[in-house]
């Protein structure tokens, strides 16, 4: 039992790395640093609706880290880090009070609370107060990226209903 | 209240709104000619467009390069040895959205209106 879900926690880290591998190809959508689709957030939002905050927080964590080496940018670290758990947090307690017909209303809640978290981290690396002219395009296209990726992640819980037990 | 669907798909929307008008007052909002470019927080030059000539300014920081262009009372980043050239990308500044470099720390920006009233 305990082995197949370290299998199935791997198995969603590693699906979840496939989706940020492809957002890297992906060209610029935006002169704004940190515009970005989030397609490994899927596997979060499906993650925190699915099984326990720790469990989530490590499949979670291991994506940053070794998201950060694949793309070879450790600077960025700081910034997904900070942005994902404060994302994870803020996830994990809007999971009780929302239901699994509304997750992409947590997922929008989620992707802005990941921006708040990154210019929060850009606001003390840069000690400039200049990254906060970039909030609002952030948090305009956190909440499109946010209800994209929810929606996609309530769709892969309505269809592997029953067909993962764990 | 809290435990209300509806209560939470108005705070996304209302998210959303308030962004979206901020991203206008942003791009809307009015700059001098007055240019700051600074580095960890540091300012380096702080610039009058209208008076500069056209010229290039090289800023290094820990060995990585960013080579900064003034043209026709125009500002942009020419090129930067970052990994990931946002601040290329960018172009040249014509808002409030500053030109950011984030591994090398620089941000060129304008530098609010209270200066240009000074001078101007």
């Amino acid at each position: 039992m305990k082995l197949k879900k370290l299998a199935v926690l791997a198995l969603l880290t590693a699906a979840s790395l496939i989706l940020f591998v492809i957002e890297l190809n992906f060209p610029t959508l935006a002169p704004v640093p940190g515009i970005k689709l989030g397609l490994a957030n899927i596997i979060t939002v499906y993650a925190v609706y699915s099984f326990t905050a720790g469990e989530t927080a490590m499949v979670l964590a291991v994506r940053i880290l070794l998201g950060a080496l694949i793309a070879g940018e450790p600077f960025t670290l700081i910034f997904s880090f900070s942005g994902g758990l404060l994302c994870l947090a803020g996830m994990l307690l809007l999971r009780k009070v929302i239901d699994k017909k509304h997750i992409w209303v947590c997922s929008v809640l989620g992707a802005v609370l990941h921006n708040v978290g990154q210019l929060t981290a850009a606001f003390f690396v840069m000690n400039t107060s200049a990254v906060l002219a970039y909030a609002p395009f952030l948090l305009a296209a956190g909440c499109l990226a946010g209800a994209l990726t929810g929606f996609a992640a309530q769709f892969v819980i309505s269809r592997l209903k029953g067909r993962i037990d764990i | 209240m809290i435990r209300s669907q509806k209560f939470w798909i108005c705070v996304c929307a209302a998210v959303f709104a308030l962004s979206l008008i901020w991203c206008a007052a942003v791009l809307l909002a009015p700059h001098g000619d007055s240019v700051r470019i600074s580095q960890d927080g540091r300012v380096l030059y702080t610039l009058d467009l209208s008076k500069e000539k056209d010229r290039r300014i090289e800023v290094e920081y820990q060995g990585r390069k960013n080579i900064i262009e003034i043209k026709d009372g125009r500002i942009r980043m020419l090129e930067a040895d970052c990994p990931d050239h946002v601040c290329i990308h960018t172009g040249w500044l014509s808002s409030d959205i500053p030109i950011v470099c984030l591994p090398n720390r620089l941000v060129i920006e304008f530098a609010g209106s209270d200066l240009d009233a000074a001078v101007g």
